[in-house]
């Protein structure tokens, strides 16, 4: 009788053990929420309010958020690779500050992290997003913003 | 004698049986404690005493059978199960890190009502009183009894179960303890107590329960057991032990036999014995020495409990009239 | 004095109101052991005064912490320092510290031999839990609002200029206090789950080491396991992932779902290490070896 009781908690607790297992063995059972859709609007979106706030602390005039038209276009490692996941990403975002016959693109090199979070890294063109600093009013070296760009999208 | 009007036992086990795994630690043990004696619990070690007592206080569930104290199943009393009730199972435990007095603290919080303007009373009762500011890391395991004692006493108990007190006690302490438990017994508190000691029960219990690999062996008042018992045995140290064994198969009642370490093992009761001194006395043998080894109670007890022959040889078998 | 002249109280009945507020007997016991533990005493010391640490730390060097959100901006914007703090700590310190009183409350008794001295008392076995476990919870939930209170406190001693949010905004002083105080208690559901994840180990192993070693080495592993690209599905049922669902607020525009899924987690594991530690502990053998 108590034998049996014994055999029955072993066989539970043998199952609370390996459900977890399961889950991590089943690795591809789903897509991990980073896809290249929530990375770009994410990073379009910063990044527009990031270059309004960089030229804002550079003393220059703040074009609207809606004039700048930033979109992203998104690629994760080679195009032959699956396009769902953390890790290297390369980011495209394309914007106008002269209007709409003057596209400008700034490149990021992106890591993204598995819970949505990434840090993208400015890759040119060297005015915007080469340097680490800028020069703010009174010659004040301030962070700039648009070099290394944080930001975070929903994976849920 | 039975009361024309029993009182409600206060203490009543009926078939009581737990497994734990492939051992049966208790067997269809029944018990019952009428209010106001002092009853013992007795076996060797490993019966299962521990076991019942635990299950009394509800550390261990029984798997089959019923416990009631003072009346009430555990489902029927609830949270209430152990009030009146006080007493430890093995040593008494405690926190190491704070004082005897700081213990005592913790566990009437733990009991409410007013236990904690009892704890001084209790603790100098106990001997305690010069230790109580001592941490209990640094007691001895007398004072730990001591200290088990107080802490039982807190709760007013009307039954008081104690897992073999005397232990680590020396022998004034164990005189001591079975005098202030004959005293609280006379002022109406039940007292159950276990040993393995036969001897120790003898002088303060009124009625045992006698436990062996888990089942009763033996259950009733003590004056029971001694009509029931076998002769106690004597040792003893004479001038020449040949003749006084001589002497002995002239006799009836009295039974000895030489002992490899010297000396005679003798079988006989009291005024048989006295009838084998004088008989010596007649015979030109001097006696030297004389020792009750083993009472007959404890002759019982070791036969219920299948416990290897008490001290020296069994006597040859004399036919004498 | 001898035992035999001593005087020993006669029997009384224990009143009536006593029984019903068995649990909170316990629980206040509990609450003055554990302030009197000299790990909890140090963790107090050590939360008020980590945070200004922190902040003089990250102010006297010149370079910033990069691999971190909000990281960048630490000199710029004394809020950002908590936000650092909370990302940087957030899935192991809260564990941690809550292990060692979480793990030990259960197995401590074990390790001194107690629980035959405190089952034999007016208190029943369910009583004795709840109490223990509401000290446990209220540890943690202290805790959190400690943390919370000196990290805040520290960054707008550190400036008050706005902070960057994760969607670019900038976000003034008013408005980054208040969600520096929602991205940390956003932490206590999850630590909630945590403190019985740590009360199921001691109560299942009886040891204070699996106790407070378990959830440590739990810790790590997610740490690790997080690593993993998982489906989305299974990061969410992690207890260690509600830690950062903080992110949510800082976005723009904010998402919340992360943060509900938290939650959702969180009570999951809650109510499943809450149960089975019940369980396992209603019929136990206490004492007896078996």
């Amino acid at each position: 009788m108590a034998r049996l009781r014994r055999a029955r908690r072993r066989a539970l607790a043998a199952a609370g053990a390996a459900l977890p297992l399961a889950i991590l063995l089943t690795g591809c059972g789903g897509s991990t929420g980073i896809t290249a859709g929530p990375l770009q609007t994410s990073i379009s979106g910063t990044f527009a309010n990031l270059y309004v706030l960089q030229q804002a602390e550079q003393g220059n005039p703040r074009p609207s958020l809606r004039s700048l038209h930033t979109r992203a276009s998104c690629q994760r490692g080679t195009p032959a690779t699956p396009q769902d996941g953390s890790g290297n990403w390369l980011c495209l975002i394309t914007y106008e500050i002269a209007g709409p016959g003057y596209p400008v693109i700034a490149k990021y090199k992106v890591d993204v992290q598995t819970d949505g979070c990434y840090a993208a890294d400015g890759d040119g063109p060297a005015s915007v997003n080469g340097s680490p600093t800028i020069t703010g009013p009174h010659y004040v070296q301030l962070v700039n913003p648009l070099s290394l760009i944080d930001g975070c999208f929903d994976i849920a | 004698m039975i009361a024309v009007t029993e009182a409600a036992p206060v203490v009543e086990a009926h078939q009581v049986t737990k497994w734990f795994g492939e051992t049966t630690a208790l067997d269809q043990v029944d018990l019952t404690v009428p209010p106001g004696v002092v009853h013992g619990l007795l076996g060797p070690n490993g019966a299962g005493k521990t076991t019942l007592l635990s299950a009394l206080f509800g550390l261990v569930l029984p798997d089959e059978g019923t416990l009631r104290l003072f009346g009430r199943t555990r489902a029927e009393a609830g949270a209430g199960w152990l009030d009146g009730v006080g007493g430890f199972v093995e040593t008494p435990r405690f926190y190491p890190y704070l004082t005897g007095r700081q213990n005592l603290a913790v566990l009437a919080g733990l009991d409410g009502g007013g236990a904690g303007s009892l704890i001084d009373q209790a603790i100098e009762s106990a001997g305690l009183a010069s230790a109580r500011r001592q941490k209990v890391r640094g007691y001895s395991l007398g004072m730990r009894q001591r200290l088990g004692l107080a802490a039982a006493m807190l709760r007013r108990p009307r039954l008081l179960i104690l897992d073999e007190p005397a232990n680590g006690m020396d022998p004034a302490g164990i005189r001591d303890l079975r005098a202030a438990l004959r005293r609280l017994a006379r002022n109406g508190l039940t007292v159950l107590l276990s040993s393995h000691d036969m001897a120790q029960v003898e002088e303060i219990c009124d009625s045992v329960t006698v436990l062996h690999h888990g089942r009763v062996v033996f259950a009733g008042g003590l004056s029971v057991m001694r009509a029931e018992a076998p002769e106690p045995v004597w040792r003893l140290n004479t001038t020449d032990d040949a003749a006084a064994v001589e002497a002995a198969r002239h006799l009836t009642g009295v039974k000895a036999s030489a002992h490899d370490e010297g000396g005679l093992v003798v079988y006989a009761a009291q005024d048989r014995l006295d009838a084998y001194v004088l008989q010596l006395g007649r015979d030109g043998v001097a006696l030297r020495g004389l020792q009750l080894e083993v009472t007959p109670l404890e002759s019982l007890f070791f036969q219920l409990t299948g416990d290897p022959a008490p001290p020296g040889p069994p006597p040859a078998i004399t036919e004498e009239s | 004095m001898t035992l035999a002249a001593g005087r020993w109280p006669v029997y009384a009945a224990p009143a009536a109101g006593e029984r019903r507020s068995g649990a909170l007997v316990v629980y206040r016991l509990e609450l003055l052991k554990i302030s009197r533990m000299i790990q909890v005493r140090t963790m107090a010391v050590l939360g008020i005064i980590g945070p200004f640490l922190a902040v003089a730390v990250l102010r006297v060097q010149s370079a910033t912490p990069g691999d971190t959100a909000f990281g960048q901006w630490v000199h710029e914007s004394g809020l950002a320092i908590p936000m650092v703090v909370l990302g940087f700590g957030a899935p192991w310190v809260g564990p941690v510290l809550v292990a060692v009183v979480a793990g030990d409350i259960f197995s401590s008794e074990d390790r001194f031999g107690t629980w035959k001295t405190i089952l034999t008392r007016s208190r029943s076995r369910g009583q004795l839990f709840a109490g223990k476990a509401l000290a446990a919870l209220t540890f943690a939930i202290a805790l959190m609002v400690l943390l919370t209170v000196t990290d805040l406190v520290a960054g707008l001693a550190a400036g008050t200029q706005p902070v960057v949010g994760l969607g670019g905004q900038l976000v003034r002083a008013g408005p980054a206090a208040g969600l520096v105080a929602l991205s940390y208690l956003s932490d206590l559901p999850p630590l909630l789950g945590f403190t019985a994840l740590a009360v199921m180990l001691s109560v299942i192993s009886r040891n204070s080491v699996v106790g407070i070693g378990g959830p440590i080495v739990i810790t790590l592993v997610l740490q690790v396991v997080t690593l993993i690209s998982l489906p989305a599905w299974a990061q969410m049922a992690l207890i260690s992932t509600p830690f950062q669902a903080w992110h949510g607020f800082w976005a723009q525009p904010a998402f919340y779902g992360e943060f509900l899924w938290g939650l959702v987690t969180a009570a999951a594991w809650f109510v499943i290490c809450g149960v089975v530690s019940w369980l396992v502990f209603r019929r136990r053998v206490i004492g007896v070896a078996s």
